[in-house]
């Protein structure tokens, strides 16, 4: 299986139910699942298009679930999709997603929304509606942007 | 073209993207800054793979308001760590980290799966898993070696 250069992983009190929401939420496909032999999953890989997230669980020592505090986490993942960001997000919606932000149109050219999963982990999906330079987000979005440090 | 990025928050963002540069060698590729000069939202890459960074109290901009925490903030505990994938010189790269700073939590060392790995804690507490492939096994492969049952849908 090829291996993208950068991927997260993510954990949760309940593995097993986060990749069967992943799966019917967002279409991503459970690849490969190491099964801890107690309910729990020692590693497993949901892909979408080539790209994917680790999922792992239930989280010991310094691993929580968002649902262990308070629903804080300390990441988040964004995933940029080619076409059809509505339809996702009502699929998404549908297999119980919270929507935090409806789809919408923003001044750098994409179209966003984001969603909590059942475990509180935040996600995030985009699509571009137009490629801007960074002078014109700068212009529309009243930043300073800049393409290196 | 689909991506997925994962996104780090960050008590400090700006230092944060300063010691990944210096680090790990990431570059950065956005910076959005207010008139504060406050971090909005940053993206570094690193070969075809992307991060994103955000400042966690004020990443509401692209991902939603107010549980977004440092690991720092939360007696280092973490939801997710990100791994990238090297194509060669891993001992090297962990050299570097150590070098500018970096807490190493595992020292490289090659893994039944056919990967050489290292681990290493940057200075808010976020984990960063680093890999090289070293073999091509098959699942089988791998099984044997760990003892572990790989199943490959759920």
């Amino acid at each position: 299986m090829d291996v993208p250069p950068i991927s997260p992983l993510i954990f949760y009190r309940d593995p097993k139910a986060a990749l069967a929401f992943l799966e019917r939420a967002f279409g991503f496909e459970t690849r490969l699942l190491v099964d801890d032999g107690q309910g729990g999953v020692i590693h497993s890989e949901s892909a979408f298009e080539g790209h994917v997230v680790m999922v792992s669980g239930p989280p010991s020592g310094k691993w929580a679930s968002p649902l262990d505090l308070d629903g804080k986490r300390t990441g988040s993942v964004h995933v940029q999709v080619p076409a059809g960001l509505d339809a996702l997000c009502g699929r998404a919606r549908a297999a119980g997603a919270r929507i935090e932000r409806e789809p919408a149109d923003q001044p750098y050219g994409d179209r966003v929304f984001t969603c909590l999963d059942p475990e509180g982990h935040s996600w995030s999906f985009g699509q571009t509606l137009q490629v801007m330079s960074a002078d014109e987000m700068a212009k529309t979005t009243g930043r300073v942007i800049q393409e290196k440090l | 073209m689909p991506s997925f990025t994962p996104v780090v928050f960050y008590r400090d963002p700006m230092a944060a993207l300063k010691w990944l540069e210096r680090a790990f060698g990431f570059e950065t590729s956005l910076l959005v800054t207010d008139d504060k000069g406050r971090v909005g939202h940053a993206e570094m890459s690193f070969g075809d793979g992307h991060i994103g960074v955000g400042e966690e109290w004020g990443a509401a901009e692209l991902i939603g308001p107010a549980k977004m925490r440092s690991p720092a903030s939360l007696d280092n505990v973490g939801t997710q760590f990100t791994r990238v994938a090297l194509e060669d010189g891993i001992d090297q790269h962990c050299a570097r980290a150590e070098a500018a700073g970096a807490r190493i939590t595992q020292r490289p060392a090659d893994q039944f799966y056919g990967a050489r790995v290292y681990r290493a804690l940057d200075p808010e507490g976020h984990v960063w898993c680093f890999d090289q492939k070293i073999s091509d096994l098959s699942l089988a492969d791998m099984e044997k070696a760990s003892g572990l049952t790989m199943k490959t849908s759920l």
